[in-house]
């Protein structure tokens, strides 16, 4: 995948991001990583085309963020899941193939099954959301971000919200699509995770780009902020 | 083997055990309080006589029908007053919002029986009403209108704002979205407390019986003034109310089981 960031800023009341410049290529999986405040999840959101950057170009495999076109092929996954709750895990995704992709109802049910099955939860599909546990809700979000068929998936701390164990079972699950063809693009404070899966890292610190690099650089920061980071990180539970 | 004979070891902090089975516990309970209603019933100078009743039965039919049926208006009324004012409750325009603020801070601190004097005899008067049934009616609908106000607002805001950022990313059409993931949803997280709203009503118009509107209560009381057998129809009126009032809250509890989100 492809990312190119030129004179990036952005800001709500305060700025949050500061004339970020950079060009990546080649890479399959980037972690962006940094305290809460860093404008790490502003950057994840701008890269997804969720929002609009106030300032500066961004690309994402030639593509510009903020064009409808790009907007309709990305797949996000949100901290709480955003199951729609009413609806079975199956239902998540057909309604959304079949309402905004034109899909008909055989073949929408079909994928849905296919990316269920991919991510071991085949035998959940005809469940609701709150009648399965937090960390399947989240392999189900991560199906139905996949049924776009998007170039690049964009994880925002997909695991903030579980246990120990169930942030096991969600990286897991995700460190197995690792090599299905497509870019990942996650924020997460699960280092090891980090090191393990990504093959690029940026840290974030108060809106800049503070250090970049293979994921060797978590365990040798050239920066005083990254080392300070690193120190006070907690060591999470996957290995 | 010893070790599966052994007893599991003593946890250290003894859980609080349940005694009795549901069921039982349920069928004990009512027995309770259908034991007290005969013990107060036998207390009774008079002996009880239901027969007493029989001449008035078609009027307190028709009393409970109207109870009923002024139940359902208001509760469409306020139903849709509530959902105006939570439009406006949400509106640019400051003034809509105090406006709503400050109409749900003064019927919150009315007592019903209040709200209904004074529409029938202040408000009503004023604009040239003299039906005070009707204004007492109206009343009624104008106290409920907040609490429905409150219903529609928690509903809606219990969507979360990833699930619109979710809708956003898919790409739904705006009807798409209300078709589909909001009204749905909504539906079903409303359907509770507009249950218990409705038994608020039910309730709630017992007081029209001050203005002479013949509802239960007043054709209870009627009946009673006349035969002084108020023992047979309060506890008949009482049942009367229970026998809505109790289902529509069972009613309420298996919605949210089966259809609750």
């Amino acid at each position: 995948m492809k990312i190119e960031l030129d004179r990036l800023s952005h800001s709500y009341d305060v700025e949050v991001l500061r004339d970020l410049t950079l060009s990546l290529d080649e890479y399959k999986a980037l972690a962006i990583i940094g305290i809460s405040g860093s404008g790490k999840s502003t950057l994840l959101r701008i890269l997804s085309g969720l929002e609009r950057p106030t300032a500066g170009a961004v690309r994402v495999n030639g593509h510009d963020v903020t064009s409808a076109e790009y907007r309709k092929q990305v797949g996000f996954v949100f901290q709480h899941h955003a199951l729609f709750p009413h609806l079975t895990l199956l239902r998540n995704i057909t309604l959304v193939l079949e309402k905004t992709r034109g899909y008909a109802p055989a073949a929408a049910r079909a994928r849905a099954m296919e990316l269920l099955d991919l991510l071991h939860l085949a035998d959940q599909a005809h469940k609701l959301p709150r009648n399965v546990s937090g960390g399947q809700a989240q392999r189900g979000s991560i199906a139905r971000a996949l049924s776009m068929d998007p170039e690049v998936v964009f994880l925002d701390e997909p695991t903030s919200a579980l246990d120990p164990i169930l942030t096991y079972e969600v990286l897991s699950a995700i460190t197995e699509l690792r090599d299905i063809g497509k870019g990942f693009v996650l924020v997460s404070h699960v280092m090891n995770f980090v090191s393990a899966f990504a093959d690029y890292v940026i840290y974030m610190h108060e809106g800049r780009i503070a250090e970049h690099g293979a994921p060797s650089i978590l365990d040798a920061p050239h920066s005083v902020e990254l080392r300070d980071f690193m120190a006070k990180v907690p060591d999470c539970s996957f290995a | 083997m010893k070790a599966t004979t052994e007893l599991p070891p003593e946890p250290l902090k003894t859980a609080r055990r349940e005694l009795g089975g549901t069921t039982v516990s349920y069928v004990m309970a009512i027995a309770t309080f259908a034991l007290f209603a005969l013990f107060v019933v036998a207390r009774q100078r008079q002996p009880f006589d239901l027969t007493t009743i029989e001449p008035y039965r078609n009027a307190i039919a028709a009393g409970f029908g109207r109870t009923i049926w002024v139940s359902l208006v208001a509760l469409v009324a306020s139903t849709t007053l509530g959902f105006i004012f939570y439009l406006l409750s949400t509106a640019r325009v400051g003034y809509f919002r105090a406006f709503t603020d400050v109409f749900t801070e003064i019927i919150y601190g009315t007592p019903l029986l209040v709200m209904i004097m004074i529409t029938a005899f202040v408000i009503g008067p004023a604009f040239g009403s003299t039906n005070r049934a009707a204004m007492g009616f109206l009343g009624l609908i104008v106290y409920i209108t907040p609490y429905m106000t409150n219903i529609f607002r928690s509903a809606i805001s219990s969507i979360s704002s990833e699930q619109y950022m979710a809708m956003d990313l898919f790409g739904f059409t705006p009807f798409q979205r209300y078709r589909y993931i909001i009204v749905p949803q909504v539906v079903r997280i409303l359907m509770p407390p507009l249950m218990n709203n409705f038994s608020l009503i039910i309730k709630g118009s017992a007081l029209l019986n001050v203005l002479s509107y013949r509802e239960l209560f007043y054709e209870v009381s009627l009946m009673t003034n006349n035969t002084f057998r108020f023992v047979e129809g309060f506890l008949l009126m009482w049942g009367l109310y229970l026998v809505i009032t109790i289902p529509l809250s069972q009613l309420t509890k298996w919605i949210d089981r089966r259809w609750g989100i």
